[in-house]
């Protein structure tokens, strides 16, 4: 069954299992027992895992599935994933329907058949109760290594049959016996055996336990009731959320135009992100239209398992975010079904296969910040300025001789929110829909042949608004053997907008070597570079942007603000307009200070913090670790 | 032996007195004095040694628990803390793990970063580098540290914390570092990572000592006003303090590291279930707590107390790498509040209505239905026997609460929608039980169910029926339990070191040693707190992991010398561990030791209480026969009920539900079809009719 013939984005309509009316009191009491598995499933996973992207950075997705792929309940794991299960389940019974057996457990990574993308392998169990197939349990998890080209990542990869071994449908255990030959063929063909097969072990035992507990429930309430009550909740999350959309007066808002690096191999080729946000009634259009043609690098978007769950994310975050709105919406199908993605053909957003989309994640995230600018107007409390939107994600690798098997560590660069109505952004901090926690440095310098050198808020200020824009991150990693890094990253040339006069961020950056004779600027994407004993990497991460007109906050809080180093008194005196009489005491001179914001209303003195930085030096790291690292290793 | 616990709660200060040899035993409660907690603690005690005709200089030996510090931390009103740290490394504190606590909101506060320890301008740098060997590779640059300790002594910090990378395999630096701040600012209180917290993961250890320096200050001087105070009133021996590991420490124990009283709170709950469920003649129980506004729920096999997942040990928002007794807190309680969402979802809290203005029936202004308001409506809680007849409820309210709520949202009648709300809380008590029981490997139907608090035997039976735990205990004075287990525990002082060795490799000789030092330490620190060497104990446990796996599992390991039959046992142990934890074993894999730790206890003489007097039927204590809605056979119907007054049951007396015991600061439901006998200490055994299978 060709891979072509599959219907992208088909939904499987309206659940036509029989249902009886659940009384409210089992109700609510099957919802908490959903979501109760779903976490105990990603519990599991994530603490019995071996790589430190699964158990530090929970980079997971675990929950429960009808037999059509509806989604009961998910983890609250890393919310990239969530969402794109029940695509992959669609994906594999597009090759399996009505093969499915007992004691099956399916391994699935096609980027074409709902996978988010290659290294986010899916592991399912079917659940089968008295003879019916009633769903699965599934679990996606980040591998450290899918066998393509490069150690790690691959974002520029000729085409999907480079960027990773397919997993299509794969029956690993085949009713309830293992394929020994396949199970050769999938951890022979990694850098990373042992640290694939302890992860998919893990990822095995989470899809047991959940089955097991989910039949639990089956046993005592009865298939029908659970059934029901699946199928009830899913209609809640559903009627919560429209009722949110209503909200929002009709029209189109937007379009957002956002701009990415590159597509990994054509440097000087930035890629167009456009955005429209259509409110019609209780349903929300996303429409990409106008975005750029897919790429003939690994830096496409898979459609189902990346692009429909990045808009389902953006949706729910503003309209249920959940400090703002009073009750806990639970992530399953009910949420997904008032949201449509228009992405033409042929785009980056829905490219036709065989192209490689191994690296998605920044352009990704690219779309949800520019739904949350489009609905800026709209929702002002409850969007943010420009977020960082992007990420580093670097996977560093070598050979190990002694054990024969590659060492790979894969990290996550964390960015920062724009600034809120009504408060300060959150720096340094997975953004969006990264949620992945950072490997200590204690553990990455005893575990790796590397050290992490600096690791701190990055030396410049944060982009000014009357609510501030968050602060990225400076980091330095030095290899101490000699080896490869490869890294998927934007935003180093197009900074997060600010909004309401906030200023617009400062991008983020990347060298090799920085400071020594051996420098190079090194764009955002590369692939399997080179690095000798003692080379190092620097990451500085973008500061995102402001909210609301700087010249509205308080002159104390920006006193306050150069007090902590989240600005300096030059910013403060050209952005916020507020006048020091002595830069010790930092005493503020009012009518100065008056003076100038008065002129400052008059004519903007500025509104792009890159733009402010483009005539200035970007401040030195200040990393004694560093500098000795570097005399101990010989680079000079 | 003479003994007075005394536990401080948000809401009451609970005190219990206890004479072995005279056979007397004694309990108390008195509002908690928030401004200064010491008041109403030294209030308690002098009214409950009067009590006991007798005053405070008899007592032998006072214990205490103290939220004290966990609200210093929840409260955000710790010491102002300066932090001297690693140059290229100042925002460790801040980054912290660079995860948000929440995935759907761009609204959420990151508390480290709304509410941080130690604010941006008091985390200074100085150059120096450990590497992972333990060996420099920036040397300590002395005059910048002290010129740094004066920058903060004149920007007016309040306590001083170092915290250098891997300062735990080497500790120089920090070391000198603590002298200069002794040397330049003496006053400050001083908290150092390698002498607090010598264990790797930097946020971790970080946010630990600097916790530790914010606390520090008020919680020593709170310590020491009431060590003065307990002298003014010429109690004899020192104060003991509760600590999250389930022992207590000396005040001179407790003030070394405040960190470790942080989450005690909850622990003397769980120490004091297991000593009834002990009593009652089980052994494993589990104990819930449930108050006002939430419930605490633990679990001990073979009286072991569980220790929490590092991931887990937490303080409000605040990551502490601190060994803390695994307890569950969730949102349910007697205030706890029922509504109907705008999606039409009946939810039962955790939003509660606290003690102000409390359920509609306590007729102080609440006007929103809550689970006291339900149980009043299904006639458990009458109005007439309500704190001793001490209160008076009204049922109208309650009733109103509930008929306007979610009776009407929901169409059902007001005892259907208050029995609703009862099962749903239920289920939520239920659901925390089993996943700190089935799905940690333990068989609730081998435990006791230990209902503590106010609230807690209202719905024990309930729960025991739901979870399939075979009996229910309910201690002689539920409300009191807490101020109980800090009668009945030992001390306990816990130590750790990173050691990270590898099993295959194991050097023997050096993780004796690692282990060794730490005995050192624990065996001084009792010596001084004044225990003799037969009273003492020291317990080894090491962290383990299969090797490549990120987080550890705690594994008490033999003491004696580590050979082949050392190995094969903690291996063998180790797999039972992970495979109950996590449901899979890997014989395969080597492992890994990335901590060892070394507990020291200081054996107390045991808890002895006298035996309740025997005799008569219960029918002596029969008070009250009404009407109350129960479930029975899936139907709610109203059942003849019979009410006791628990202070004339007997021992040996049996009750037949549906049946209700009421005690001043309790009350015990017995559903219908369910039986109950008083045992010989005076403890209400309720004998559950299990389901035949695990419930999922």
């Amino acid at each position: 069954m060709s891979v072509t013939e599959y219907e992208v984005g088909r939904r499987p309509g309206p659940p036509t299992r029989k249902r009886v009316e659940v009384d409210p009191i089992t109700l609510r009491v099957l919802g908490g027992a959903f979501h109760a598995i779903a976490k105990e499933m990603a519990g599991v996973l994530f603490r019995m895992s071996y790589s430190s992207i699964i158990r530090e950075s929970e980079d997971l997705g675990a929950g429960i599935f009808d037999a059509e792929g509806r989604e009961l309940c998910e983890s609250d794991s890393t919310p990239m994933h969530i969402g794109s299960l029940p695509w992959y389940i669609r994906g594999f019974l597009h090759r399996l329907d009505g093969q499915i057996e007992d004691g099956d457990v399916i391994v699935h990574n096609h980027p074409y058949l709902g996978a988010s993308h290659s290294p986010d392998v899916a592991v399912a169990v079917p659940i089968f109760h008295e003879g019916e197939l009633l769903g699965y349990a599934a679990v996606t998890a980040h591998v450290l290594d899918v066998g393509g080209s490069f150690p790690g990542i691959n974002a520029d990869a000729f085409d999907v049959y480079a960027e990773a071994k397919m997993y299509n449908a794969l029956r690993w255990y085949e009713r309830g016996e293992l394929n020994e030959d396949l199970d050769r063929m999938i951890f022979d063909n990694v850098r990373t055996e042992t640290m694939n097969r302890g992860d998919m072990n893990a990822m095995l035992a989470a899809c047991q336990l959940g089955k097991e507990r989910f039949l639990r429930l089956v046993e005592r309430y009865g298939a029908e009731v659970v059934m029901s009550a699946a199928y009830d909740w899913m209609d809640y999350s559903e009627k919560m959320l429209r009722q949110e959309i209503e909200k929002i007066p009709d029209g189109t808002y937007g379009p957002i135009v956002g701009w990415l690096d590159d597509d990994a191999r054509n440097r000087d080729t930035r890629l167009r992100v456009e955005t429209r946000v259509v409110v019609e009634g209780d349903e929300i259009t996303i429409d990409l239209t106008g975005s750029n043609p897919e790429v003939p690098t690994g830096y496409n978007v898979p459609f189902e398992g990346s692009l429909l769950v990045s808009c389902y994310y953006a949706v729910r975050t503003i309209l249920l975010d959940e400090v703002t709105f009073p009750e806990h919406v639970p992530q399953n199908d009910g949420v997904f079904r008032p949201v449509e993605v228009i992405a033409p053909k042929g785009t980056i957003f829905n490219p036709n296969f065989p192209r490689a989309c191994f690296s998605r994640f920044c352009q990704t995230q690219r779309v949800v910040d520019n739904v949350n600018l489009a609905l800026a107007e709209a929702l002002p409390e409850k969007v943010t300025g420009g977020n960082s939107a992007g990420i580093h994600f670097c996977a560093y690798a070598g050979f190990d001789e002694s054990l024969g098997e590659y060492w790979l560590y894969l990290e996550v660069n964390e960015g920062s929110y724009g600034g809120r109505y009504g408060k300060d952004a959150m720096d340094s901090v997975d953004n969006l829909m990264a949620n992945t926690r950072n490997n200590p440095i204690e553990e990455l310098d005893m575990r790796f042949p590397m050290r992490c050198d600096q690791y701190e808020l990055r030396p410049e200020p944060a982009a000014p608004g009357k609510w501030r824009g968050g602060v990225g991150i400076i980091r330095r990693n030095r290899f101490l053997v000699d080896g490869t890094y490869s890294c998927e990253g934007d935003r180093q040339t197009d900074p997060p907008q600010g909004v309401f006069g906030g200023w617009h961020g400062l991008v983020a950056s990347c060298r090799k070597n920085p400071d020594t004779s051996r420098q190079e600027i090194l764009p955002a994407k590369v692939t399997g570079i080179p690095f000798a004993a003692g080379e190092f990497i620097e990451f500085r991460e973008p500061n995102a942007a402001g909210y609301g007109d700087p010249l509205e906050r308080p002159a104390e809080a920006v006193r306050e603000d150069v007090l902590d180093d989240f600005t300096t008194i030059e910013l403060a005196r050209d952005a916020y307009g507020v006048v020091f009489k002595d830069e010790t005491t930092l005493e503020i001179d009012d009518g100065a200070t008056e003076a100038l914001r008065a002129e400052f209303a008059a004519h903007r003195n500025g509104s792009s913090l890159t733009e402010w930085y483009s005539e200035r030096e970007l401040p030195p790291s200040s990393a004694p670790t560093s500098t000795a690292g570097n005399v101990q290793l010989g680079i000079t | 032996v003479r003994r007075l616990g005394v536990d401080v709660g948000g809401t009451f200060t609970d005190l219990i007195y206890v004479d072995d040899e005279a056979g007397q035993i004694l309990v108390h409660k008195l509002p908690t004095t928030p401004d200064d907690p010491s008041q109403g603690t030294v209030q308690g005690i002098k009214e409950l040694t009067g009590l006991a005709g007798t005053d405070p200089s008899q007592l032998e030996q006072v214990f205490h628990g103290t939220t004290i510090a966990t609200n210093i931390v929840i409260e955000h009103n710790g010491a102002t803390v300066g932090l001297i740290t690693t140059e290229g490394y100042r925002d460790i504190l801040h980054i912290a793990r660079h995860k948000k606590p929440l995935n759907f909101s761009n609204y959420q506060d990151l508390p480290w970063q709304r509410y941080p320890i130690v604010r941006r301008r008091y985390r200074l740098t100085v150059p120096e580098r450990i590497t992972r060997d333990g060996s420099v590779l920036v040397p300590l640059d002395e005059e910048k540290a002290r010129e740094q300790v004066r920058r903060l002594k004149e920007s007016g910090v309040e306590a001083v914390a170092v915290c250098f990378l891997f300062s735990f395999l080497n500790a120089e630096h920090e070391a000198r570092v603590a002298e200069i701040v002794r040397e330049e600012f003496p006053e400050a209180f001083l908290s150092v990572s390698s002498e607090v917290l010598p264990q790797y993961r930097e946020y971790e250890r970080f946010s630990t000592v600097c916790l530790n320096a914010y606390i520090g200050p008020r919680v020593s001087s709170y310590v020491r006003r009431l060590e003065d105070e307990l002298e003014a009133m010429n109690v004899k021996t020192g104060l003991h303090l509760m600590t999250s590991a389930s022992g207590v420490a000396t005040a001179e124990g407790a003030v070394a590291r405040p960190v470790n009283l942080l989450m005690s709170g909850p622990v003397a709950g769980v120490v004091g279930g297991i000593w009834a469920g002990r009593q009652a003649g089980y052994d494993n129980v589990i104990t819930l707590d449930v108050g006002g506004t939430s419930a605490d729920i633990g679990l001990a096999q073979e009286g072991r107390l569980r220790m929490k997942h590092l991931l887990d040990t937490r303080v409000g928002p605040y990551q502490a790498m601190i060994p803390m007794v695994d307890v569950d807190t969730i949102g349910a309680g007697g205030g706890s509040i029922a509504y109907v969402d705008a999606g039409g979802i009946f939810r039962v809290g955790p939003r509660s209505a606290g003690a102000d203005p409390g359920p509609a029936a306590y007729g102080r202004g609440g006007t929103e239905p809550t689970a006291t308001d339900a149980m009043v409506n299904l006639g458990w809680l009458l109005p007439e026997t309500f704190l001793g007849g001490g209160m008076s409820l009204d049922a109208g309210a309650a009733r109103r609460a509930f008929e306007e709520g979610p009776a009407k949202a929901l169409g059902m009648t007001v005892e259907e929608a208050s029995m609703g709300a009862v099962q749903i809380l239920t289920h939520s008590m239920v659901q925390s039980i089993e996943e700190n029981s089935v799905r940690k490997g333990y068989d609730p139907r081998d435990f006791a169910l230990v209902a503590e608090g106010g609230a807690g035997p209202l719905f024990a039976a309930q729960i025991a029926l739901e979870a399939g735990t075979p009996w229910v205990v309910v201690p002689n004075y539920p409300g009191v339990t807490a101020a109980l287990g800090l009668l009945a525990t030992d001390m306990v002082y816990e130590y750790v070191s990173t050691v990270y060795q590898r099993f295959s490799t194991l050097d023997a000789a050096a993780l004796q040693a690692g282990f060794e030092e730490l005995e050192e330490q624990a065996r001084r620190q009792l010596e001084e707190d004044g225990l003799p060497a037969d009273r003492i104990l020291i317990q080894r446990v090491a962290d383990c992991r299969y090797l490549g796996q990120g987080y550890e599992l705690r594994v008490d390991v033999p003491s004696g010398a580590i050979d082949d039959t050392w190995r094969k046992k903690v291996r063998a142990d180790f797999d039972d561990i992970h495979e109950r934890e996590y449901s899979r074993r890997f014989e395969d894999s080597d492992m890994e030791i990335p901590n060892v730790r070394v507990r020291g206890i200081g054996l107390m003489p045991a808890l002895h209480v006298p035996e309740t007097e025997a005799g008569g039927s219960a029918d002596d204590a029969l008070r009250y026969e009404r009407d109350a809605w129960f479930r029975v056979g899936g139907e709610l119907k109203q059942v003849p009920t019979l009410f006791y007054d628990r202070a004339a049951l007997k021992a040996g007396n049996e009750l037949d539900g549906p049946a209700i015991v009421n005690q001043y600061d309790s009350t015990t439901v017995i559903p219908p079809g369910l039986s109950a006998r008083i045992d010989r200490f005076g403890n209400v055994v309720i004998a559950i009719a299990v389901r035949e299978e695990v419930p999922a």
